[in-house]
């Protein structure tokens, strides 16, 4: 196959799932360095753990994490804790996510405000307040209830702090433009101020997306009856490496599709951007 | 002068930033359907007019009546069109240029039928649904100026349109403002530092001096119309061009040198 043949094929099919076996071929030709680096990766992991270290006691090779993931999902164990992580993802994400781009706002319009808030935001953001999560534990419990806490406590930050720098980054020209025509200072907020914050909240959410799941795991790892977290640390107790790794793996695709997920969803609701 | 009430009145209208004098006691009156450009150099004081009469900023003492009215703040009856376009990025060229009447609730069937006609006469038809990043400067102004005339004002205000275009772009804007102007007739007050621009395009034109800005001069261009672009190679439109530069020349030399020397 020439070059120009499979610039042409890798052009056609770089997009979505290959459709035809030279599409398919094409679709792993083009990355072939990434593909290459990633199985090649695992390849390694493998030949370590089964040739030099040679015991699942301290680590699990990437077939033995495989089968016991095929093995907690027949066995029905997973989901339930792949339920109970999301659940207290979820409910902590949407809870930061209404409280930040609130404060935000309260930051970016009020000064009092802004300098009231301002030394506990940039205080809470810096602090890593993940630390806090045995205190959440020891308050609210073992339930999903502290571990919604820690998830909002994590969130609430980069999106509160991105709300308002988006907002205050609003050009004062696209202001003045609207006030010529009479604009109220209600819709200078809602047509201008915004629209414009907009791929700055966006780019907090994103942000909010990995703080969160750490904040998932490591409350679970505190105390939790069930969720990725405390399969995690009930694996390390029990020296179980395959369904550790298990773990580890749901929360590592669960981190990736969120994040591309999410990137999609910002091309679709910002078409406007370059 | 005009037996007919003026379109636009001003009294005695003064500005200062400060100590700083930036108008002084202005008095002119602008007619139903003339179009006046105002010329002079930096520092004159003839944005900070045309955003007075925009309601933009506010006078230190007197007035200005547009219809009548006393102006005391932005509204529909005025379309600025502004020096930087100020599209809004997230919005396509039609929701752009329906701004106007959309924040004062005017959108409607009829109002979509008028926005479609005034793109199609700023050349727009077929880039209703284009995002502004996806245009070149010269139709992001031709949005600038529709989204003005959206709102079907009393009096445009025209702040520099032209003046971020290159050269080949500005003559070709300045012969289609004139197709569009003719087309409609509003009373335009236009700012500009192009003297040639003034000349081509005005009824009158306003000659400002700074330091304070006054009128020193009013200049009525009797050059027929429409006017082709060649008029600008004719002896008739050169004499009108270096009377005004001479008007404004110690000025500007002496505006040159503050900026050099800070």
């Amino acid at each position: 196959m020439t070059e120009q043949n499979v610039a042409s094929m890798s052009a056609s099919g770089s997009k979505g799932a290959p459709s035809s076996p030279a599409a398919a071929l094409n679709f792993f030709h083009a990355r072939r360095w990434s593909w290459g680096s990633v199985f090649g990766g695992l390849a390694l992991w493998e030949f370590i753990s089964r040739v030099i270290v040679g015991s699942k006691l301290f680590l699990a090779a990437p077939t033995q994490v495989l089968y016991a993931l095929y093995d907690l999902a027949r066995t029905g164990e997973i989901w339930k804790h792949v339920w109970i992580s999301a659940l207290e993802f979820c409910l902590g994400y949407f809870i930061a996510c209404f409280l930040g781009v609130a404060l935000g706002f309260v930051m970016a319009t009020f000064k009092s405000g802004k300098q009231a808030l301002q030394p506990w935001v940039s205080g809470l953001y810096a602090t890593p307040t993940v630390a806090l999560a045995p205190l959440f534990i020891l308050w609210f419990g073992i339930g999903i209830v502290s571990k919604v806490m820690v998830v909002a406590l994590l969130v609430l930050f980069p999106v509160a702090i991105n709300t308002e720098a988006g907002l205050r980054n609003t050009s004062p020209n696209l202001v003045e433009t609207v006030r010529s025509f009479g604009a109220t200072r209600r819709q200078i907020f809602f047509k201008v101020a915004l629209p414009s914050a907009l791929p700055f909240i966006f780019a907090g959410l994103k942000l909010g997306i990995g703080r969160g799941l750490i904040g998932v795991v490591v409350a679970e790892l505190f105390g939790a009856r069930a969720g990725l977290g405390q399969l995690i640390s009930q694996s390390a107790e029990t020296f179980n490496m395959p369904n550790l790794f298990a773990g580890v793996t749901v929360l590592a695709v669960a981190g990736i599709a969120m994040t591309s997920g999410f990137a999609r969803l910002e091309q679709k609701l910002l078409p406007w951007r370059e | 002068m005009n037996a007919a009430s003026p379109k636009l009145a001003v009294k005695e209208l003064t500005k200062r930033f400060g100590d700083l004098e930036v108008l002084k006691a202005i008095s002119v009156d602008v007619q139903h359907g003339e179009f006046v450009s105002i010329v002079g150099p930096s520092g004159c004081g003839k944005t900070t007019f045309l955003r007075i009469i925009g309601g933009l900023e506010t006078a230190a003492s007197g007035q200005a009546l547009l219809d009548g009215k006393v102006i005391d703040g932005p509204g529909p009856d005025r379309g600025f069109v502004f020096q930087s376009d100020n599209l809004l990025p997230w919005r396509d060229v039609l929701s752009n240029a329906e701004i106007g009447p959309e924040i004062n609730d005017k959108l409607g069937d009829a109002q979509r039928g008028k926005t479609m006609k005034l793109l199609e006469l700023v050349g727009l038809k077929g880039f209703e649904h284009y995002f502004p990043r996806q245009l070149s400067g010269g139709m992001r102004q031709r949005v600038n100026l529709a989204r003005a005339l959206a709102v079907d004002p009393a009096l445009m205000l025209m702040d520099e349109p032209f003046s971020a275009l290159d050269a080949q772009t500005r003559e070709i804007m300045q012969t289609e403002l004139m197709r569009i102007w003719e087309a409609g007739r509003k009373t335009v007050l236009f700012v500009t530092h192009q003297i040639d621009e003034a000349v081509f395009l005005s009824d009158r034109i306003f000659v400002f001096a700074r330091r304070p800005g006054r009128i020193t001069e009013i200049i009525n261009v009797d050059l027929p119309r429409p006017r082709p672009l060649s008029i600008k190679r004719t002896p008739e439109f050169a004499a009108y061009v270096d009377r005004i530069w001479t008007l404004i020349e110690n000025d500007v030399r002496v505006s040159v040198l503050e900026e050099h020397t800070g």
